[in-house]
């Protein structure tokens, strides 16, 4: 009882305080040139501020723009209209206070594990002495858990082990913005779950620093991980159709967590939001009583 | 103990079948030619023949009794000596060209069309050029194999560098990489097999045109060696050459086949 008070407690510290924003999206459209000539726009007037520290997610239908929308700030799209800062400062492209987690790991295949993350490093980091890089790549390989395997090829590895890789290397370059664009989707449900904790877990060694952009469709792992899920409409041209607050309090345990009111409800409602056309297969059917 | 035992005696057997089809291949090829070389009465050389011929001519590679009678090593390496001229000026010629055409669409539009031209023309034909430009039946010969070597090679990186995939450029992007950190981290790690691939399709054609080209240029080389026993009536020479010709061929593909395997990488 005392320890679920102080939790409640730290979080309303963490609600009053106030945090400088982290990431600034303002007005975003995007379009993109189709073949034909034409024009496609993936996503249209975006307004979204993110506070330092927070846990974002997206979330939406496959190929409703949430991506796009990551990667207007990872700086990989740019957009046609609008603008988005990040810690103040205008996105023109990609840059090394924003780590990017990409959908299939994206390990160069050639590399070690061990330099696969010191390429990052030694790129962003130009003036630390080697041995310094050096020892930030092995702390990051240490934190994920792969110092044993730091000399294999991604190729001899699992799944959630190259993931692991991956978000190590992220954090490896230290940066405030963490991007994960549907960082866990190839991954079986345990390997996930146990993917949740750790990231969550790196996030707490950095006294929950860092801002986490996160583009997933799995609801539960958005309720778990987010302090705030955007639902995106369905696109071409989608918007934020809502954004719904996670009102759970952290550190959240997986097995708890699920049978608080306030889960049911956050996930209640963004099934309703992501499902609207639940019903359309069984109109069609006649039953026979 | 016991499976590393059975791993190596596997091997064994495994290679052991492999050696005794190729025995069997041999055999039935030498009967065919033997039994070709009957209805001929001798005018094409039996197995025997040549075989006499052939280790004549390989037991005593390096002699040189004067321009037109030299070993069959001396032959082979004077051609070997000029693909390998050849080829590394192609090679050196062909792998930033193609690394262009591959990363720049504009390089690839400026250049493709002549490629697709000049690419079908027999190497041959540049011969006549070779000897207006250098004034010399060697250096011509040394420039068809030079123009030999430049198509695969030119069109294998190309392609490689052209199909570097988005993920690895993209971390690349992220991450900021130089462009030198770029170049040997992703660019040449992914290109390197393709380019082996180019390289190794160029030397075996570079082997073939080095005996029409040294028909052509004279001189001492293995393709004039062929000629020249043509015209002195000797075709178990004739024969003999084919043979070694193709045993070095081998050797050459071999030799860049390891390469490959060395440079490529799972993924």
């Amino acid at each position: 009882m005392q320890v679920n008070d102080l939790l409640i407690e730290t979080n309303l510290v963490n609600d009053i305080q106030v945090k400088p924003l982290s990431i600034e999206i303002k007005d975003v459209s995007v379009k993109f040139k189709s073949n034909q000539g034409g024009e496609y726009i993936a996503i249209r007037n975006i307004d979204l501020n993110v506070k330092q520290g927070e846990i974002i997610s997206f979330i939406g239908h496959s190929g409703c723009g949430k991506s796009t929308l990551m990667n207007t700030i990872s700086g990989m799209v740019k957009p046609s209209t609008g603008e988005v800062i990040v810690n103040g400062k205008k996105v023109t492209g990609p840059g090394p206070d924003r780590g990017i987690v990409f959908q299939n790991y994206s390990l160069l295949p050639w590399l070690t594990v061990y330099k696969n993350i010191y390429e990052a490093v030694d790129s962003v980091m130009k003036d630390k002495s080697k041995t310094e890089k050096k020892k930030i790549t092995l702390k990051n390989l240490e934190m994920v858990n792969l110092l044993a395997h730091k000399d294999k090829l991604p190729v001899q590895l699992s799944g959630g082990m190259k993931q692991r890789v991956a978000i190590a290397r992220a954090f490896a370059i230290n940066p405030s913005v963490l991007l994960l664009d549907e960082p866990f989707g190839a991954l079986d449900a345990l390997t996930k779950g146990s993917m949740h904790v750790e990231l969550l877990k790196l996030w707490n060694l950095d006294n929950r620093s860092k801002t986490i952009i996160m583009v997933t469709h799995d609801i539960e792992e958005a309720i778990f991980l987010s302090d705030r899920v955007v639902v995106l409409s369905n696109g071409p041209a989608a918007t934020i159709k809502e954004i719904v607050d996670v009102n759970l309090p952290r550190p959240r345990n997986k097995k708890d967590i699920v049978s608080l009111p306030e889960y049911k409800s956050t996930r209640e409602r963004l099934l309703n939001l992501l499902m609207d056309k639940f019903s359309i297969e069984d109109e069609g059917m006649e039953y026979k009583h | 103990m016991k499976k590393i035992l059975n791993k190596t005696s596997q091997i064994l057997v495994y290679r052991s079948i492999r050696f005794g089809y190729f025995l069997l291949g041999l055999g039935m090829m030498l009967v065919l030619w033997h039994l070709l070389s009957i209805p001929t009465d001798g005018e094409l050389p039996g197995p025997l023949q040549t075989m006499t011929i052939f280790f004549e001519l390989v037991l005593n590679p390096f002699y040189d009794l004067g321009p037109n009678d030299k070993g069959i090593g001396n032959q082979l390496l004077s051609s070997l000596a000029r693909v390998g001229k050849g080829f590394l000026l192609g090679s050196v010629i062909a792998i930033p060209i193609g690394m262009l055409m591959g990363a720049s669409k504009l390089g690839m539009n400026l250049l493709n069309p002549m490629v697709q031209i000049l690419r079908p023309v027999s190497p041959l034909a540049w011969f006549p050029l070779g000897l207006v430009a250098f004034q010399s039946a060697q250096a011509s010969t040394v420039f068809v194999i030079f123009i030999t070597s430049l198509w695969p090679t030119l069109i294998n990186t190309a392609f490689g560098v052209s199909s570097i995939p988005e993920d690895h450029k993209n971390v690349a992007r992220a991450y900021g990489f130089s462009t030198f950190k770029y170049v040997t981290k992703v660019l040449i790690p992914y290109t390197l097999p393709h380019i082996i691939t180019g390289l190794r399709l160029s030397v075996g054609i570079a082997w073939m045109v080095i005996v029409a080209a040294e028909m052509l240029s004279g001189g001492v080389g293995i393709g004039f060696f062929v000629w020249d026993s043509w015209n002195a009536l000797s075709l178990e020479r004739v024969m003999s050459a084919i043979l070694i010709i193709g045993l070095v061929g081998f050797l050459l593909d071999k030799m860049f086949k390891s390469l490959q395997k060395r440079f490529s990488y799972a993924s």
